[in-house]
Parts: structure tokens; C-alpha cells; sequence
């Protein structure tokens, strides 16, 4: 059998480059000094939901408030899990452990207080009808979760009809479409004309599969997310006043 | 049908496998033979978006893309051709829809077959719709019209009988992204196997009695997803070393639908089809290099090494400078194959092969585990325990931790390393017992999954 030393055929460029920190190195400078939420954090980031809510609970028994401690600790270990996957310290399994450990901690806080916390703003996901592949909503939604979003998650194989409703009821700062197949995107389309004919403005970002950034231009209120991380970057510019327009300046790249 | 597992090797060594060679060569459509000394291209497309609208759009769409792949073949003067037509889901939810389509299709080809004695055969491949809204139903009212569409595409031209099914996605998916290895085994390895059993029992049965070739899975639904997920070199989204245990895993899945009565040749888009290959004898399709207008891989020239039919996967018919996408794929697969073709009548086959294989073997694990002698090491440990659907399954992910654990010249990101390490510790602690395993994961992903529901596997 013939083995070829792979000189000057191949470079593993993610091996040349690789950080000589550790994650766990990378995350230990980035965690609150509070001496309370440290732990809470720590736990965020090993995804141990137990731990998570063992830290909260320390907390309030020393006088934090439960809502405040969503911001002032979860939302902060949070970001510690997306910034080093924005940096590429860690990989995306580790920030969906993160959120569901995120997300407990939340509904923990939540059952401690009489008070409803406020997040950052709300976003639709949704498959395209006649798709039941939801593997990438399921990444989209978590990953605008772990950034402070509340999602309205519809689902798979949605109808255009169900779509807008959804608008109407929720008022989205945006929603998200996706899609695995050249036919089933085609409904994006329907989506987006039920909309318009609504007077509704809104960004409809749309990946996945076989969907890309030609198609999805084509339609007015359709903004293209190559990759489920591009989401919460477009809703965090959509807060700081991006339109379609400039959003598909942003974020169309091709 | 009955199923008969599978517990030896076709080939005696790795060095056997060659491209164009199956133990099993099998005769489909007109005047074609799979695996039976040649090599040849399959062409896979899919409509542009608006041709979903109505049947009367599609059947033209699906005779524009046949006319202009055979007519393309023709005058560069290529030997044979597969088409695949992979339904879009308006053509299995109406099976009628899917029959007009093969007939438009298979009308077509028998003309150019007729006038110029070209060698083609025509694939379909019903999407595999046995879901509602929320849940997997694979063995509700869906069964029913995903067999129906199979049963009217046979009478209508359709040669080859594929699908990519769906089994175990629910809990794969959930698993995958939490780089849970005993979920990622229960989904493929467990799951996958035994809804591969129901399915292909009555796919086989449907083609033995339409005189047609069922013709085999590929675990798309969660191996290549694994795969799309990790990505490049560079991206973050889940370790190489994981999507490559997921393709381990889904070996013996995949070998499934020949132990229920399929004979190949193997679904394009199955990178585990080369341990699939080893074990069963049968002819496979792959595509790499000449599918990277669907997708991106590490592997795009050994993947090549063992195939049968070579396949551009998918591309989106429009028109490019030099024709339209389907004439454009159709005419460099062909060139591909005619290189096979042209080592394998010179006796060099086994030069190419190597070469091929030796190009891409250090780039990634997933190309390294694939890599020809290391996919028979990881089909010897699947037939050892070949009668035990989990046994097999954890074998070939232990097989697939092992080479890497002792790979020579590959290197790894510490990423990589990691996932890796905590792969075969998790391997390691894992219950010899199918029967504890079985049932540990069933109370685990019930109360974990909520759209888990076990009788779709009858349990």
C-alpha cells in the first residue's frame, strides 16, 4: 500500500494554529470575581445544570435577587461560552450543554420571584413547510437563547399562514427560516410576500442546506445567515437600528 | 423478507477492494452492470425551486435534466450513465407525481439507449416522509404511502430503489450536539438498524416483485449530518473525531438493507459505504471531488478509491457557461470514471487507488479512518459480533477509536484529541449487554427527548 509523506500536499492549518491556552485556561479569565456568582458561572460553562442551580441557591440565601441574578450571573457565564465560541476556544456541543444549563438556572430564577424577567427581545424560528429537518433551527434557537433572546419556536413543516400569524401575535424583532431542500426554501418566498402584504417590515433570515445568499436576495424582507452563529449577531444589530438593507450589507458576503 | 446479518468479510483483505470490482456485481436498467469491472457516473440534481409548483412543472423540469444529461453523454461519447432523482417531498407525498417523473425520465433514456446503445440505468429515491409536525411515525400511515410511492415508481422506469431513512433521528440529533457518544450508538447503531430492518424488508420485497434492484441506504440523516456539522479544518461546530465515530457507528446500519434483501449499489451520499463494501461484496456509489457543488469534504479524491458509481451528489439545475449544471457534473464525473476505467483495462487500478487514497489519507481523521485497509479493520470488528445489532455498533465505533488512538503520520487539533479521549473513556465504560443497554437508553431518552417515541422501533 503506498503511504506519501503528506509535505507539501496537505497543511493542517487548525493544528498549526491551534491557541496554546487550554478552554478551560481561556474561561478562567473571562469569569466574575463575585465571589457568588463565580461558581454559577463555572457551572454554566461545564453545562452541570446541578451545579448551576446549587449556585444560585447559595445566592438568594445570601440576599441576591433572583431576577437579577439571570443578568448579573447566568447571562454572564453565558457570555463566557459564546465569546470563546465566537473565538473558536470551544465547540458548538459546548455551548448547547451551556444553554440547557442556562436555561434551567433561568426557570429556577424564575420560580424563586414573583417578578418576569426581561430579555434583550424576541425571535421567531421556524422550517421551512413541507421540511422536518429542524437539526439547524435547533442550533439557531439555542444559540439566540444563549445570547438573551427569547425564542418563539414553531417548529418544523410550518405553514406560510401559521408563519405570519406568529408575526402578528408576537411582533418579532426578527425571524429565522430554514430549510434543507431547493423546493421546500421556495416557501420562504410565500412567507415573505404574506408578510409584505401585511405592511410587516421585519428581517427574515434565512439559511440552511441548499438555501444561499442569490435566492434569498430575492425576496425584500430575506436576509441571508450563512452560518446558526450569524442569528444572534443579526439581532444584536437589528437592536442597534440595522434594517434589511443593512443587515444583507453585513452579512452578505458573497 | 428474513434477515441475514452479516458475520464475515467479502473480501479475504483490504488490498482486494478495488473501483469498478464488487464481489457482487449486480445488472440494472439497460444493458448496465454495477461493480462489475467498469466504473460509472451517477448524475444527481435537483429541480429549481419554483418546478415544485405543480406535477405538469416538474415532470418538465425532471425531462429538461434527462435530456440534457443523456444528450451531453452522447456527444463526448461516454459509455454509460446513472441518473438519481431524488424526490422532492410533493413527489413521495404523490406518488403519482413520482411515477410521471420516472416515466418522463425512463422514456427518455430507453430513446437514447435505442439510437445509441449507451448503458444507463435510472435511481429514484423517495424522500422518506414517515413523519408528522412534531413526531417521527415510521410505521403509521407515511409507511403506507412511502411504499406505495416505491410500487409506482418500479412500474413506471425506475431501475434502482433508494432511500434515506430516517430512524433514530430524533435521538442523534438531540445527542450529537451535546457530544453524547451512548446517545449518538443508541440512535445509529440501535434505532437506525432496527428501522432498517422494517423498511427494507418490504423496499426489497416491492423491487423483487416489480423485477427492479432494491438498492441501499445511506445514513445521510445522521452521519452526514455530523459531517455538515463539523465542517472544515477551521470550523468549531462539533470535533472531526466525533463525525467520523458517527460514521463508524453507521456502518452497520447502513449494512442493514442488504440483510434484508437489498444488492446494491449503495447510496452516493454513504462515506461509510466503503465498510459497507468490505463486508457485503456489493457494489457502492460515492462522491467527493466532483460533488463539491452540494457540499465541502476532506476527503474528495479517496473516497474515490473503492467505488462503483461515482456521483456528483446534488447540484441545482441552472445554466453555467458550459451548459447547464446537470451537463456540466454529468460530463467531469464521466472523466473521472473514464481515468478508472482506463487504469483498470491497463492493470493499474491498484496504483490509482493508492494514489487516490494516499492523497487525502493524513487530512482529516475522517479521511483517515475511511482510508481503505483502516474501513476493513473497522468492518472486522463489526462482523465479529455481527448477529448483536449494539455489539457491532460499539465494535465499530471501539475499531474507529483504536485507529485513530494509534494512527501513524495523522496529525490532530487538541480539539480533536480531547473529543477523542473522552470518546473511548465513555466507549469503555459502556455495558457489554445489549438488553441493559437497550433499556437504559430507552428510560433515559424518554424522559430526556420528548419527541422520542419507542413504538416506532416497537419497543
Amino acid at each position: 500500500m503506498l503511504i506519501v509523506d503528506k509535505e507539501g500536499i496537505l497543511i493542517r492549518y487548525n493544528v498549526k494554529m491551534e491557541k496554546s491556552m487550554t478552554p478551560e485556561e481561556a474561561a478562567a479569565e473571562l469569569y466574575p470575581k463575585e465571589e457568588l456568582y463565580k461558581p454559577i458561572a463555572e457551572a454554566i460553562f461545564e453545562g452541570e445544570e446541578d451545579d448551576v442551580i446549587e449556585g444560585l441557591e447559595a445566592a438568594i440565601a445570601a440576599g441576591k435577587d433572583p431576577i437579577a441574578l439571570i443578568d448579573d450571573a447566568l447571562m454572564v457565564g453565558m457570555k463566557v461560552v459564546t465569546d470563546l465560541y465566537d473565538q473558536g476556544v470551544i465547540f458548538l456541543p459546548n455551548v448547547m450543554m451551556s444553554a440547557d444549563a442556562m436555561l434551567e438556572g433561568i426557570e429556577f430564577c424564575k420560580s424563586q420571584s414573583t417578578e418576569t424577567p426581561v430579555q434583550k427581545g424576541k425571535v421567531i424560528c421556524m422550517v421551512a413547510e413541507g421540511d422536518v429537518h429542524d437539526i439547524g433551527k435547533s442550533i439557531v434557537a439555542a444559540l439566540l437563547r444563549a445570547n438573551g433572546y427569547e425564542v418563539i419556536d414553531l417548529g418544523r413543516d410550518v405553514p406560510s399562514a401559521e408563519a405570519l400569524a406568529a408575526v402578528k401575535e408576537h411582533k418579532p424583532l426578527m425571524m429565522t427560516g430554514t430549510a434543507l431542500m431547493t423546493t421546500t426554501m421556495y416557501a420562504f418566498k410565500e412567507v415573505n410576500d404574506l408578510l409584505v402584504e401585511s405592511g410587516i417590515t421585519m428581517p427574515f433570515a434565512c439559511g440552511g442546506g441548499a438555501v444561499n445568499q442569490d435566492f434569498v436576495s430575492t425576496y425584500s424582507l430575506g436576509v441571508y445567515g450563512e452560518e446558526a452563529a450569524d442569528a444572534p449577531k443579526m439581532a444584536d444589530a437589528i437592536l442597534a437600528g440595522a434594517d434589511v438593507a443593512a443587515l444583507r450589507a453585513k452579512f452578505h458576503n458573497h | 423478507m428474513a434477515i441475514n446479518r452479516f458475520t464475515t468479510m467479502a473480501y479475504s483483505e483490504a488490498d482486494e477492494m478495488v473501483f469498478g470490482h464488487a464481489k457482487k456485481p449486480v445488472k440494472a436498467g439497460l444493458d448496465l452492470e454495477i461493480g462489475a469491472g467498469y466504473t460509472t457516473a451517477e448524475v444527481n440534481y435537483a429541480p429549481r425551486p419554483e418546478a415544485g409548483e405543480s406535477m405538469e412543472k416538474l415532470v418538465n423540469e425532471y425531462q429538461r435534466i434527462t435530456k440534457d444529461i443523456m444528450a451531453r453523454m452522447v456527444q463526448v461519447g461516454f459509455p454509460s450513465v446513472v441518473l438519481e432523482t431524488e424526490h422532492v417531498q410533493q413527489m413521495t407525498n404523490n406518488p403519482s407525481w413520482g411515477a410521471a417523473v420516472a416515466h418522463a425520465q425512463k422514456t427518455i433514456m430507453e430513446e437514447y439507449h435505442e439510437e445509441y446503445g449507451i448503458k444507463c440505468a435510472l435511481r429514484h429515491t423517495p424522500g422518506d416522509i414517515r413523519e408528522h409536525k412534531e413526531f417521527m411515525d415510521l410505521r403509521g400511515d407515511k409507511m403506507g404511502v412511502v411504499m406505495e410511492s416505491f410500487e409506482q415508481i418500479a412500474e413506471s422506469g425506475a431501475d434502482l430503489l433508494s432511500i434515506e431513512s430516517m430512524g433514530g433521528k430524533e435521538i442523534f440529533d438531540y445527542a450529537v450536539l451535546r457530544n453524547d457518544v451512548p446517545g449518538m450508538l443508541y440512535a445509529i447503531g440501535c434505532l437506525g438498524t432496527m428501522d432498517m430492518d422494517y423498511l427494507w424488508q418490504e423496499i426489497s420485497s416491492v423491487a423483487q416483485k416489480k423485477g427492479v434492484v432494491s438498492a441501499g441506504d445511506t445514513d445521510c440523516a445522521q452521519a452526514n449530518t455530523a459531517m455538515f456539522i463539523a465542517g472544515g479544518l477551521l470550523d468549531k461546530n462539533l470535533a472531526h473525531t466525533l463525525a467520523i465515530l458517527a460514521r463508524a457507528i453507521s456502518a452497520p446500519r447502513s449494512l442493514a438493507a442488504y440483510e434484508a434483501g437489498a444488492v446494491g449499489p449503495g447510496k452516493d451520499c454513504g462515506y461509510e459505504n466503503i465498510i459497507v463494501k468490505a463486508i457485503s461484496g456489493m457494489p457502492m456509489s460515492f462522491e467527493g471531488k466532483t460533488s463539491t457543488c452540494a457540499h465541502s469534504d476532506v476527503m474528495g479524491n479517496l473516497i474515490m478509491q473503492c467505488c462503483d458509481l461515482w456521483s456528483n451528489e446534488s447540484v441545482e439545475y441552472h445554466g453555467e457557461f458550459g451548459g447547464t449544471t446537470v451537463q456540466c457534473w454529468s460530463e467531469s464525473l464521466n472523466y473521472d470514471c473514464a481515468l478508472m476505467n482506463t487504469a483498470l483495462k491497463s492493470g493499474n487500478e491498484k496504483i490509482l487507488r493508492d494514489l487516490l487514497m494516499a492523497s487525502d489519507r493524513f487530512r482529516d481523521p475522517q479521511s483517515y479512518v475511511l482510508a481503505y485497509d483502516n474501513a476493513y479493520a473497522v468492518g472486522e470488528a463489526i462482523v465479529k459480533d455481527g448477529e448483536d445489532i449494539f455489539l457491532r455498533a460499539k465494535n465499530a465505533a471501539i475499531a474507529c477509536c483504536d485507529t485513530l488512538n494509534n494512527s501513524e503520520g495523522l496529525e490532530m487539533t487538541k480539539f480533536e484529541l480531547g473529543a477523542l479521549a473522552k470518546a473511548t473513556a465513555e466507549l469503555d465504560a459502556i455495558t457489554s449487554e445489549s438488553e441493559t443497554f437497550m433499556s437504559e437508553c430507552m428510560e433515559r431518552f424518554k424522559a430526556e427527548v420528548p419527541v422520542f417515541k419507542p413504538e416506532n422501533y416497537a419497543l
